[in-house]
């Protein structure tokens, strides 16, 4: 039982992440594929702070959090100059340097490569109590995730993606918005990178490389862009899948590349035929 | 010093063959092809079966695996690219496909080999010591052959017909189609031209270093940012500059911090997207 809490714990946390990548490419259209940059970010402050400072991990979440986002805005200020393409692709060398910067001069345990060794809140250490937690605070982020993008800023968001001039030219102001939505985008994926550290017995680079910057995008592309309900199935199905096929009886070695040929696919398939995704409401075109 | 040098000028002739064919595409389709990479690694698998595994003469292989991968390119362009932009879907879509063929590649390429490092050549190779520096023949025989290819190539394209179509694609791909060239065709051949030489990068490099199946996607990403220096206006100059500068910073880069070369890099493009989103030479 205990394996299925901490897989639908990990589903959880990348279905925030999801919804936090899905603000910013569907809703803001700036088009990202570093957010597991900033997922690490998130992770590696909760757990550094956790196990080598011995700070109360309750309290390491809102820290993480807010060093997301301020690393998020820094970050986005210089690129919102580069057009949609131009700033993908610099978001992925975004996520690149920011795992390599971790990988030479992160924090890690003496004598290791990387974090282990989380000390967690006695009720956190079983595995149904963590996940209620963890999903308390998914629903959390999905409820005010739907209410952000249903309320004026939402829709003046969408507008921008669509309209920029026409919304310029009310009196909007296309950079604040983009930064407002990448800044809380960042925010949402320090969260899920708190989270995250839970659900990891050992905390390095790696788990956060260019991989999983793949597989976030065929989460969302899969699920749907421009829509939360979309974020909340692409995860919770593909991730449930990907280990149904560890139950196949197929030894590790090969599971790993078979799951990620089947995304690489279904995200081709998915650009090819259906472009909005499962029941997503944009299609990126630019 | 001078031996940093040289090892940073034949890895620019490395990067200078994935980097013509890579901007080719880009600036006459505004394809941004990463399977550029699953093309390279086909190769060089390819060419590792044909002279390891089944022994055949070096001539031949070469040839083979030439064909095999301009051919392997053309596939990717029919299979994905063709019906995707038939369906409407613009050039972050045909981005995101792409990636997702390269990705595919991989998977596919850890499966078959286990990750393990495969080097086609067998020995050391030889080399001739000027002084207190050493050239490999290899080296020599890539540079010489890229600067062969880049001048054949430009010659092709500035004097015959196809040259002078891909010429107006990249210009202007919509008023190319409406003064009567066959884009298609065009499009076919630009697909044959630039997988062909991303197959012949592939066979020197498993033929030299080896390869692992990341080594494609990790050599196409300091290509990008090469192409990006060097902008797409002027093809040519812009590809042999843009691979040069970046030759030289990945060798300096990997000699005196050897850990922070790609950190290196990705800053570089960043903060060349900034400040000069057109390229370096344009």
């Amino acid at each position: 039982m205990d394996y299925v809490y901490f897989i639908a714990s990990v589903i959880c946390v990348w279905i925030i992440l999801s919804v936090a990548a899905n603000l910013a490419i569907g809703y803001g259209g700036l088009m990202s594929l570093g957010h597991v940059g900033y997922l690490a970010i998130g992770a590696y402050t909760a757990a550094s702070l956790n196990i080598l400072l011995n700070l109360n991990f309750y309290y390491t979440i809102p820290i993480a959090i807010v060093a997301t986002a301020a690393v998020a805005y820094v970050t986005v200020i210089p690129l919102l100059r580069l057009g949609t393409f131009y700033f993908g692709l610099a978001t992925l060398g975004l996520n690149i340097v920011i795992t390599d910067v971790l990988q030479n001069i992160g924090p890690r345990v003496p004598g290791a490569e990387g974090l282990f060794g989380l000390h967690l809140p006695e009720l956190m250490t079983i595995g149904l109590w963590r996940l209620t937690f963890i999903a308390a605070l998914t629903a959390g982020v999905v409820y005010l995730a739907l209410r952000l993008v249903r309320s004026p800023f939402g829709r003046s968001l969408r507008a921008m993606r669509d309209q920029p001039d026409a919304i310029e030219s009310l009196g909007k102001s296309a950079r604040r918005v983009r930064t407002i939505i990448w800044t809380i985008s960042g925010a949402l994926a320090g969260l899920a990178g708190a989270l995250y550290c839970t659900t990891l017995s050992y905390i390095d680079p790696t788990v956060f490389n260019f991989q999983f910057s793949f597989n976030l995008l065929t989460y969302i592309g899969f699920g749907g862009l421009a829509s939360i309900a979309g974020s909340v199935l692409g995860p919770a199905i593909l991730i449930a899948f990907g280990e149904a096929l560890r139950f196949t009886g197929l030894p590790s070695e090969i599971t790993g590349p078979v799951q990620q040929s089947l995304f690489a696919l279904l995200l081709i398939f998915v650009m090819v035929f259906r472009r909005q995704g499962l029941v997503g409401k944009y299609d990126f075109r630019e | 010093m001078l031996q940093v040098l040289i090892s940073g000028l034949s890895l620019s002739a490395y990067y200078a063959l994935l980097a013509l064919g890579f901007a080719m595409i880009y600036s006459t389709l505004r394809i941004f092809n990463i399977a550029h990479a699953a093309v390279f690694g086909a190769a060089a698998y390819t060419f590792y079966f044909l002279y390891r595994v089944a022994n055949v003469n070096l001539l031949a292989c070469v040839l083979v695996t030439i064909v095999f991968a301009a051919l392997f390119g053309l596939l990717i362009d029919f299979a994905v690219y063709r019906p995707l932009t038939a369906r409407g879907g613009g050039t972050f879509n045909i981005f995101i496909a792409s990636l997702g063929v390269a990705t595919l590649f991989e998977a596919g390429a850890l499966l078959a080999t286990h990750g393990t490092p495969l080097v086609a050549h067998a020995g050391s190779l030889e080399s001739i010591s000027v002084g207190a520096v050493s050239f490999r023949m290899l080296d020599v025989i890539v540079v010489g052959s890229v600067a062969v290819l880049y001048g054949a190539l430009f010659y092709a394209i500035m004097t015959t017909r196809t040259g002078l179509e891909i010429r107006a694609l990249a210009d202007n791909h919509t008023m190319a189609g409406v003064v009567g060239i066959d884009t298609n065709r065009a499009r076919t051949s630009i697909f044959l031209i630039a997988s062909a030489l991303a197959g012949l990068a592939g066979i020197l490099t498993v033929y030299d270093s080896g390869v692992v199946p990341t080594t494609g996607l990790n050599l196409l990403f300091v290509t990008f940012v090469a192409v990006i220096f060097g902008g797409t206006r002027r093809l040519f100059m812009g590809a042999l500059g843009g691979s040069l500068v970046m030759g030289l910073v990945t060798a300096f880069a990997g000699f005196f911090f050897p850990q922070w070369v790609m950190v290196i890099v990705f800053v570089l493009l960043i903060g060349l997207l900034i400040a000069r989103p057109q390229g370096f030479f344009a």
